[in-house]
This record gives C-alpha cells, sequence and structure tokens, in this order.
C-alpha cells in the first residue's frame, strides 16, 4: 500500500508527445502503434523514408481521435549530433516537447568473435550507442526545465548475459544498461523516470537479418 | 540434532573447496611467459606490467607515446630477476585501425612468441551532467575504452586458440558495475567491456583460454587525476563512499586473478560486495565463488539499495541547493 507513495506517478498518453527512433519496423513501429493507440502524437524516426510513409500510414489506421498526428522525420541518429538535435528541434516546434523518448534504433550481427567482420564493433556501437545517446542528449534539456519525462533504452537479454555469437552486439547492449543507470541518477530529482528494456528474441526484420550469419552454437543456445 | 546439520553444512563446505580445483583453471605460469599490456606506459597498466616482470614474464608495452614508454620501458627493467628478459614498447593507437593493431601484435608475437597473457588496460575517462559533457567525447571514449580493447583482443585470440591457451583481462571499473552520476560517458564504455568478455569468455572456453574483467576503484594515477579536473560536485560527494586505491595494489588483484582464470577480479570489500552483488549471469571459475554469490546476493541487494537511496540524496540536495543560490542570485 506504500509502494505507490514513493513510485513515478503515470505518464497521460493521450495528446503526449511520443518519438520513437527506428520506428518504421520492428518493436519501434510496434511500440509507435501501441502509443498511437492510447492517443499520443508520433514522431517515427528512421533513415529510409519510404518505409516511414508506409509505416506512418499503418499506424494512422488506429488514430482514436481527429487531433492525432503521426510525423516522419529522415536522419541517421548516430551519424552526427547537430543533425539529431535539429531534427528533434523541429519535430518539437510541430507537436510540442517530448514528453516520452524510445530509442529503439539498433541492429545486431552474430558470429564467432574472430569471423565477425572487423567494422561491425564500431558500427554496431554506433548505432546501437551513440544512436540512443544523441536523441536523448537532445531531449534532456527540456525535459529537465518541465520537471517531466519518459527515455526508454531498448536493450536486450543480450544486454543482460553476454553469449556465444553475440561479442559485436551485447557490448552495445550492455552500454546501454551503463548509460540509463548514470542518467537515472542525473535525472531522478526532474521527475525524469529512465526504462531500461531487455526484450528476448524477437520476431522482427532485423531479428531475420541476425539469424541470417547466426553460429551453430547460438542457435542452439537460444532455444532455451 | 543442530549440532548435526551445523557439521554436515560445514563438511559439504569444506568438500566443495577441496573439489574446486578440480574445476578451475590450471593457474598461468608467468616466467617466461610474454605478457602484453596496453595502456602500459602509466597508471595501472604500467603497475601490472611491472607485477609481471617482477614474476619472470616478457613484456611487451603498447601505448601512444613514445618518449612516456621509454621512461616506463627503464622504469620497468629496474625490476628484471634474471638476465633474459626483455621489454618490447611498441607505440600505436589501438583504437584507431584493425590492421595496425594486428600488425603491430605480430611484429611482437615474432620477437617474444606468442602471447600468453593480454591485458587490456588502455582507456581514459570524462566525468560531468549528461548534457554538459561535449558531445564527441561519448564516441572518443568508446573508441579508445572498447574498440582499444576488441581489437587486441582480436588480434591474438586466433594463435590463442590454436594453442589451446591463454589469458585476456579486460580492465572494466566499478563504474562498470553501476551507473553513477556523471559516468554517462563513461560507465557505458566499461559496461561494454563486460558484455564483451562474458560472451568471448562463452566462445574461448573450450579452448583453455580463460578471460578476466577486472572492476577497479577510483584508483591514484595520471587518468584518475585527469578525470577529477571535471567532476561535478555529485560525483565527488558520491565518490567518497569509497576510498581512492593505489595501482600497485591494484595491480597485484589483476594479475593474481589472471594467473588463476577467474572471470571476475574485484578490489577490497566494497569490490567484494559489488561483484556478487552484479555477479548477473557472469561465470563463475570456483564452486566457492558461486556459493558465496548464492548466499550472499539477497543481503548485498539490500545494502545497495540503501546505497542507491544515499546517492538519490545526495544529488536531490545538490540540485536544490543550485536552485536556492541561483534565486538568492536573481532577487540580488
Amino acid at each position: 500500500m506504500v509502494s505507490p507513495l514513493i513510485s513515478p506517478k503515470p505518464l497521460k498518453l493521450p495528446g503526449a508527445h511520443v518519438v520513437v527512433t527506428g520506428g518504421s519496423s520492428g518493436i519501434g513501429k510496434c511500440i509507435a502503434i501501441e502509443c498511437y493507440k492510447q492517443g499520443a502524437f508520433i514522431t517515427l524516426i528512421a533513415r529510409d523514408e519510404n518505409k516511414l510513409l508506409q509505416t506512418k500510414k499503418e499506424i494512422e489506421k488506429y488514430s482514436v481521435n481527429d487531433k492525432q498526428v503521426v510525423l516522419c522525420i529522415s536522419v541517421d541518429v548516430s551519424k552526427d549530433y547537430e543533425q539529431v538535435e535539429n531534427v528533434l528541434k523541429q519535430a518539437q516546434e510541430k507537436l510540442g516537447p517530448v514528453d516520452l523518448l524510445v530509442n529503439c534504433a539498433g541492429t545486431s550481427v552474430t558470429g564467432k568473435f574472430e569471423d565477425i567482420e572487423v567494422n561491425s564493433f564500431e558500427r554496431l556501437m554506433a548505432v546501437n550507442y551513440l544512436g540512443s545517446v544523441y536523441p536523448s542528449r537532445a531531449v534532456i534539456s527540456t525535459m529537465k526545465e518541465r520537471r517531466m519525462g519518459r527515455i526508454v533504452f531498448v536493450s536486450s537479454q543480450a544486454g543482460q548475459l553476454g553469449l556465444f555469437g553475440y561479442t559485436a552486439y551485447s557490448p552495445t547492449k550492455f552500454a546501454l544498461r551503463g548509460l540509463a543507470e548514470a542518467l537515472q541518477m542525473e535525472v531522478k530529482p526532474y521527475n525524469i523516470y529512465v526504462t531500461v528494456a531487455y526484450p528476448p528474441d524477437t520476431d522482427t526484420p532485423g531479428f531475420a537479418e541476425e539469424s541470417k550469419t547466426k553460429p551453430l552454437e547460438t542457435k542452439l543456445i537460444s532455444e532455451t | 540434532m543442530l549440532l548435526l546439520a551445523a557439521a554436515f553444512i560445514v563438511a559439504i563446505v569444506l568438500l566443495l573447496y577441496m573439489v574446486s580445483p578440480l574445476i578451475s583453471p590450471k593457474p598461468l605460469k608467468l616466467p617466461g611467459a610474454h605478457v602484453v599490456v596496453t595502456g602500459g606506459s602509466s597508471g595501472i597498466g604500467k603497475c601490472i606490467a611491472i607485477e609481471c616482470y617482477k614474476q619472470g614474464a616478457f613484456i611487451t608495452l603498447i601505448a601512444r607515446d613514445e618518449n612516456k614508454l621509454l621512461q616506463t620501458k627503464k622504469e620497468i627493467e629496474k625490476y628484471s630477476v634474471n638476465d633474459k628478459q626483455v621489454v618490447l614498447c611498441i607505440s600505436v593507437d589501438v583504437s584507431k585501425d584493425y590492421e595496425q593493431v594486428e600488425n603491430v601484435l605480430k611484429q611482437a608475437q615474432e620477437k617474444l612468441g606468442p602471447v600468453d597473457l593480454l591485458v587490456n588496460c588502455a582507456g581514459t575517462s570524462v566525468t560531468g551532467k549528461f548534457e554538459d559533457i561535449e558531445v564527441n567525447s561519448f564516441e572518443r571514449l568508446m573508441a579508445v575504452n572498447y574498440l582499444g580493447s576488441v581489437y587486441p583482443s582480436r588480434a591474438v585470440i586466433s594463435t590463442m586458440k590454436e594453442r589451446r591457451m591463454g589469458r585476456i583481462v579486460f580492465v572494466s571499473s566499478q563504474a562498470g558495475q553501476l551507473g553513477l552520476f556523471g559516468y554517462t560517458a563513461y560507465s557505458p564504455t566499461k559496461f561494454a567491456l563486460r558484455g564483451l568478455a562474458e560472451a568471448l569468455q562463452m566462445e574461448v572456453k573450450p579452448y583453455n583460454i580463460y578471460v578476466t574483467v577486472a572492476y577497479p576503484p577510483d584508483t591514484d594515477t595520471p587518468g584518475f587525476a585527469e578525470e577529477s579536473k571535471t567532476k561535478p560536485l555529485e560525483t565527488k560527494l558520491i565518490s567518497e563512499t569509497s576510498s581512492v586505491c593505489q595501482a600497485e595494489q591494484v595491480a597485484r588483484v589483476i594479475v593474481k586473478d589472471a594467473i588463476q582464470g577467474n572471470f571476475n577480479s574485484s578490489v577490497g570489500s566494497d569490490g567484494y560486495m559489488l561483484s556478487i552483488l552484479t555477479s548477473g549471469m557472469s561465470p563463475v571459475t570456483s564452486i566457492t565463488e558461486g556459493l558465496q554469490q548464492v548466499v550472499c546476493m539477497g543481503i548485498f541487494r539490500i545494502v545497495g539499495l540503501f546505497y542507491l537511496g544515499s546517492f538519490d540524496s545526495i544529488v536531490r540536495r545538490c540540485m536544490m541547493q543550485r536552485e536556492k543560490s541561483e534565486n538568492t542570485d536573481k532577487t540580488e
């Protein structure tokens, strides 16, 4: 009974501005749909403009009132912070300050440590980690001013334990947890709450891509 | 009856202690071994090199600054225990380009033989509030601390797998076990090393290669002095809960754990508690280690939650004080 006294007040989604990076497919798309169904205004961020427009049409089918908007912005969230900052400024000019940022942009590569293409380590870390740092940094000051906000980092079960074949992927997902823990400690008094999600293997285009190069050991271990 | 039960439990624990060596790795013999230390020209890396050298190893120091390397080489050579020992210095940036790192380690192996123990100690740190840290620090720190450990490890792993023996050490940090105020650019890099280590260990275990992740506390090194320059007040206050360690002590612990092939390496009683608390799904190298984790994790979590509560109140207090002083400035 006492627990709610220390827990955060739930975020009200109707009318809230939700930004989803990696929102054009997979888990990101489903998160956008889920928030939209509950009345939120969505900003989808991804690289591919066509996929974004397709997803926007898909999401708009679930509208619950006339005012809802789905905004699409095409940018690579891992390349350059200035770009990401501009893009989020535009989004906030159109749909108001960001209430919930979902960092879902990410990709995966599996293989034995010595077989994984060398630049995958840097590339994966850029997309999965920097691609979450930059959008978060772009919204944090406004959230601190408003004394409210939610930031979600989509990690993975592979971010809770390292598994055979994931030497390029696990570190990126572990990193998100370190970022989330440190960030949460900084923003707690500002009523901003950080969530780290640890989804299991999820049926998405990203997972299908990852499975192409998956070593036997990884497949067998994943079968648990 | 109670006495009998107690005696039974003690007997089981003693049995486990005795059986434990049967599943633990055979200790690495340092005399004559080829030890490579990245970031070996200063701080913890230098002390690790000295510690291994004192025990008879052949050292390859890898760092960027040639002058520092030569100075450190002279310092290490004072501790030689026989005439054959060698300290090789190679100047390279381990985070820039894999090909370079691969070449450099090939050269080292041509001179001193295959690498027995690789210590990934190259690393740097930056502290500050998330929105104050210079934007490119996130990428830079991840490159040095993470990629700078991936590349050397990748360069030696195939040879270690062929020889069916080897040790790889990743020097993480207590900030790689929990995220703290001010470390949003640093903690992720050290968490990443742990993810890498866990995944890598699972791949190389049947090849008799053992991975060690070290989690040193704040250690008195040039790197730490550098980090302290921009440290926010909250971070300083939170860090005061544990003391600053000497690099020599940290190095001794890391080398001991690397020789034993222990996955988890921690320093001091704070470190012990933190390691048990955050052991998660990490592998154990001895049955007794597993037993300690099982027995102590619950109570350490309770202690940990109290620590988190106190850190949160330090952060809140600092925020309110800052706002109060800003308000009084405004009214003046």
